[in-house]
């Protein structure tokens, strides 16, 4: 079939009476269309990251300071923390890995992963392997209810504990 | 003014009989859904090619070029059949999965040990994912070595290379299903890899786990990409790459000017019309013809170096789908995919390895986790994205290794290799704490 290219013949005419209303109307449009569809994308986005998650809270309680005697080390692998108890002092230090999120076992000489190898003294600074930063130590705090409240939504600064 | 007598209307059709139309039925059902018979001469060959809705993606004719096997391997029809493949099994595997933590590992079990085929099914969708993903990246390497990226096709690449990320990424959430202790590893270490990325990483992260650790919410969000997304988005690519293959002049072959000089200046030859790009004149009205791009029309003395593609291509096409589905059927009897002991979120297993494509990206992982895991990949991506706008020297298209692409093809050669040893490296000589150990 054949195919016309050629504008109307009246296009002329048009294009020099309402040429500007026309491009403009045509610029309008086209923001218009353009702006909905970034937006609907955008939109999908506040969509799919949710409010609320199902997973485990990021606050939990621990149990009494007595569970944890002086001077042990306890991981609790299901929160993902290690306990420390030095005297009457008590931290939770992450025991994920901040290279990728491995969960990291206790050695000898402080934290090891698994995964690539990095390994940790016993406050969590880098002493080899890939990790980029030190564990971070989250917020301990002591409940009404006399339990051991930890916050990881809240670092704390390394080496510093609560007196319990 | 003459007098021309009315055309005689046709004397009117006999009435057919019902029993007459019972008994041609079945001819009359078999030609309304086949318009031609089988083709015996080179109009019906066009027609045959024309007329169905499954051969008219065909070209009518396609240079001979096309067919020669040790020029295309076959590779990219390869990654297409193997990627029906998957189809076809996965949607089987879905009328028995649940993505649930609680669930999945269960119906694993239940896959291998009380559905008919269940195993069989496993192993096709487990080992056709890991044979696309090695066709593709060949198919990638025979396009670069054979020069075919460049102009016209270009964009064809960039689609091919959309592709292959597409490619790994479907395979990479697959992964996680099964739910056992491969899966969920070699997830939570990809998805820290994300996390890298400046910016955007840690959002990035959450939004594609739905929460701060892989969970019931990670499985849900990888089974709706598995399933869903990333099929639709991989199909609509691959109908662009071959739709981009006609429009860009059939596959790569070496230019014509190149085989036959001799014609095209013996003097008293035809005009060989060849129209390089079309300049629309806005007052000349235009056939369909006209405005399609490319060599059209062929006269003269100028041999026809094509072939029809009823029946030469699709001999060709039945050849390499039955091949393909040959070696994944037979591996498949012969080698189970593998499944390990259910999630255990407490106990990684060491050394936690991601699949295997993934292994030379975890090997640099573990020399630094943003250069590794984003900075060099992404520099990559980069470097094959925008590869045909960077090497734009005409030569050298249509055969393997053409010595006027020594650099290029050096260049990409070293990227290759690059990429297997590490992928080696992580595979087997990587033990408990990524340290290095020797498979022997």
């Amino acid at each position: 079939m054949p195919v016309n290219l050629r504008r109307s013949s009246g296009a002329n005419t048009e294009q020099r009476e309402g040429g500007h209303r026309r491009a403009f109307l045509g610029w309008l449009t086209s923001v218009g269309l353009f702006g909905s569809a970034v937006l609907s994308a955008f939109s999908n986005f506040v969509f799919i990251k949710p409010r609320a998650t199902y997973g485990a809270p990021q606050r939990f309680s621990i149990g009494k300071p007595e569970d944890f005697p002086a001077g042990t080390r306890i991981a609790i692998e299901s929160r993902r923390i290690c306990v420390v108890r030095e005297g009457e002092k008590l931290a939770a230090i992450s025991t994920t890995c901040t290279h990728l999120g491995c969960i990291i076992g206790i050695s000898d000489t402080g934290f090891a992963c698994p995964c690539h190898g990095s390994r940790f003294d016993q406050d969590g600074n880098v002493t080899g392997g890939p990790a980029p930063r030190p564990l971070p130590w989250y917020k301990v705090s002591l409940a009404p209810n006399g339990e051991v409240e930890v916050d990881k939504d809240v670092e704390i600064e390394p080496g510093s504990y609560l007196n319990v | 003014m003459s007098a021309a007598t009315p055309p005689k209307p046709a004397p009117p059709a006999p009435k057919p009989s019902l029993v007459g139309s019972l008994l041609s039925l079945p001819s009359n059902v078999w030609s309304s859904i086949f318009r031609n018979p089988l083709p015996g001469n080179d109009v019906e060959r066009s027609a045959t090619s024309f007329t169905n809705f499954f051969l008219h993606i065909h070209p009518v004719k396609v240079h001979e070029n096309t067919l020669r096997p040790l020029y295309t391997l076959g590779l990219g029809l390869m990654s297409f059949f193997l990627f029906v493949i998957l189809v076809v099994t996965g949607i089987l595997l879905m009328f028995y999965y649940v993505p649930s933590t609680t669930q999945a590992y269960d119906r694993m079990l239940d896959l291998r040990g009380s559905v008919a085929f269940g195993t069989f099914l496993r192993n096709m969708h487990r080992w056709g994912a890991h044979g696309m993903v090695a066709i593709v990246f060949l198919h990638m390497c025979r396009v670069f070595f054979t020069g075919s990226y460049k102009k016209p096709r270009e964009f064809n690449w960039v689609i091919g290379v959309l592709l292959l990320l597409v490619t790994l990424f479907l395979s990479f959430t697959g992964y996680l299903l099964p739910w056992d202790q491969l899966a969920f590893w070699a997830i939570t270490v990809g998805a820290a890899i994300a996390g890298y990325a400046p910016v955007v990483g840690k959002d990035m992260q959450f939004l594609l786990l739905g929460d701060a650790n892989v969970g019931q919410e990670a499985l849900l969000r990888f089974y709706v990409l598995h399933v869903a997304v990333l099929p639709a988005v991989l199909t609509l690519l691959i109908a662009i790459h071959f739709w981009r293959i006609r429009k860009d002049g059939g596959l790569s072959r070496p230019a014509e000017s190149e085989v036959q000089p001799e014609i095209l200046s013996a003097p008293g030859a035809d005009v060989v019309v060849t129209v390089k790009a079309v300049q629309l004149e806005p007052k000349k009205t235009y056939g369909l013809q006209g405005l399609v791009r490319g060599p059209l029309i062929k006269t003269g003395n100028v041999p026809d170096r094509s072939v029809f593609s009823w029946p030469n291509l699709l001999v060709a096409e039945l050849f390499t789908f039955i091949l393909t589905l040959s070696v994944i059927l037979v591996v498949s009897l012969l080698f189970d995919a593998p499944l390990e002991e259910p999630v255990n979120v407490m106990h990684p297993p060491n050394p936690a390895k991601a699949p295997w494509y993934f292994l030379g990206l975890q090997e640099m992982v573990s020399y630094s986790a943003f250069w590794g895991g984003i900075g060099i990949p992404t520099l990559f991506v980069i470097g094959l994205l925008i590869a045909p706008y960077l090497d734009r020297a005409p030569g050298g298209v249509g055969k393997w290794f053409a010595r006027e692409r020594l650099l290029a093809n050096t260049t990409f050669l070293t990227f290759v290799v690059v990429n297997v040893i590490l992928v080696i490296i992580g595979t087997l000589f990587r033990g408990p704490n990524w340290a290095f150990v020797t498979p022997w």
